[in-house]
């Protein structure tokens, strides 16, 4: 199974976006600063967007989610319990998997941003898809929900799943890594020999990849590691 | 100085907190009320009793601005320029005035390039970038951002860090969920089940968080 992205490009008046790549079964982070086209190449990706040139292969690909960067899009039904019998799901498995403390009939536009992004991620990988696009997935999620949802994303060992961030602390393990620099899609290849051609790679990974002691991977437990043999 | 007293509403209840001028962070779970604090400090929300003051004034009739998390709540207008324009035209500012303003601010935050865009046409991150023009187009004497970095790359976080604390706004309170971030505020307030479980300098208050997942991670690993 595969997502092959051949001559893709965008162009709107003078921005633009240039994407060859094949995405393959695993974990693929994508970066770019704000502004780059992450969420257009994330919408190209899910068939949503028509790109201005090339083509989107979904090759082996039969489901098929994206999770957008704002939750509120998401959001159809007026109470949790609708939105979640919506999705094909009972709500108080999702409640109790986005640890809310809310019954079914409240509105869902009426938790906090924080809990609305849990309640939204709780929905969406309440099922598994041969292909999963979460553009930030991390954004309202605090310390604790970031490691939480990290550990959950870590566990996916089957189908493609890309995610499509700025954070800059708290990752899960990722297989791929990949870069929009200069308006194109650059593959920087597997960890942890990625981490090092990263352009834009978080400060503390940058110190820790320019002292030599670049990180196994981008997890927390990866990143201490890496940190403590600078300190033996 | 901010001064908050006897606040009830909702779930959050603050006794008494003094803020004084500087850059002030909340940070805390999800649910803990810092959009609420924000909100209230900002008088987009009225407290159901007790009090926050702004130099003695309610927040209602201080120069305030507001950046939501969620740009898209709060934006007026279709075209990049007109959203940073709009707090001085509805002022009727003559309009040469409100040019130079918008430019200039634009400039600061390096979106000159967007403001002859559709609003719906950036991406999200541009989208607070254009937010947080628009607020500090009027020179606010509050600026309050709630979250509005969970959204930007690092990069454009030290660009936007410098223009708010070069912007002369007396009182910048923000809420944040990067620690780094919060890290270089004057004040730290960690929120907790609606209430204020520590305040202080970020020293004193990431001491006793460490452990959490709130301690900043490069503190964690002192590199």
């Amino acid at each position: 199974m595969k997502i092959v992205l051949d001559h893709l490009q965008v162009q709107q008046g003078e921005w633009s976006l240039l994407v060859n790549g094949t995405f393959e079964e695993g974990i693929h982070l994508v970066s770019g600063v704000v502004g780059s086209g992450k969420s257009t190449l994330a919408l190209a990706m899910a068939g949503i967007f028509t790109p201005s040139q090339g083509t989107v292969k979904r090759e082996g690909i039969k489901t098929l989610m994206l999770s957008t960067q704002f939750p509120e899009f998401h959001i159809t039904r007026l109470s949790i319990a609708e939105e979640c019998a919506s999705w094909g799901l009972d709500y108080k498995d999702v409640i109790r998997s986005a640890r809310l403390k809310v019954d079914g009939n409240v509105s869902p536009l009426s938790l906090s941003r924080g809990e609305l992004k849990r309640f939204h991620l709780a929905c969406i990988l309440a099922r598994e898809y041969d292909l999963l696009l979460v553009d930030e997935p991390f954004s309202s999620l605090d310390c604790i929900e970031k490691e939480l949802l990290c550990r959950e994303l870590s566990t996916h060992d089957s189908g493609i799943t890309i995610i499509f961030t700025h954070e800059q602390s708290i990752f899960p393990h990722v297989d791929h890594l990949w870069e929009i620099d200069a308006g194109e899609l650059c593959a920087l290849g597997r960890l942890p020999g990625a981490l090092t051609r990263w352009q834009r790679a978080p400060a503390l990974i940058k110190k820790l990849t320019d002292l030599g002691r670049c990180p196994v991977n981008l997890t927390p437990d990866a990143i201490r590691e890496a940190a403590c043999r600078i300190h033996e | 100085m901010i001064t908050i007293h006897d606040l009830r509403y909702r779930s959050l209840a603050i006794n008494s907190l003094s803020i004084p001028p500087g850059i002030t962070t909340v940070i805390g779970p999800n649910g803990s009320g810092k959009t609420t604090l924000l909100r209230l400090c900002a008088g987009i929300a009225l407290p159901d009793s007790g009090q926050v003051l702004v130099d003695g004034v309610v927040p209602r009739e201080t120069e305030t601005g507001w950046v939501n998390e969620f740009p898209d709540k709060n934006i007026l207008f279709p075209r990049v320029y007109d959203e940073c324009a709009s707090a001085l035209r509805f002022r009727h500012n003559p309009c040469p005035d409100t040019d130079t303003s918008v430019r200039r601010i634009a400039e600061t935050l390096q979106i000159s390039h967007l403001l002859t865009r559709e609003m719906r046409a950036i991406s999200g991150g541009e989208k607070v970038l254009v937010a947080l023009a628009a607020a500090l187009v009027t020179s606010p004497r509050l600026l309050v951002l709630d979250e509005y970095d969970s959204h930007l790359d690092a990069a454009c976080c030290d660009r936007i860090e410098l223009s708010i604390r070069n912007c002369g706004a007396r009182y910048v309170l923000r809420c944040t969920q990067q620690m780094e971030i919060a890290a270089l505020s004057d004040l730290l307030i960690y929120l907790e089940q609606g209430k204020v479980r520590y305040a202080g300098t970020p020293d004193e208050v990431f001491s006793s968080l460490s452990g959490t997942a709130f301690y900043p991670l490069s503190w964690r690993c002192r590199v």
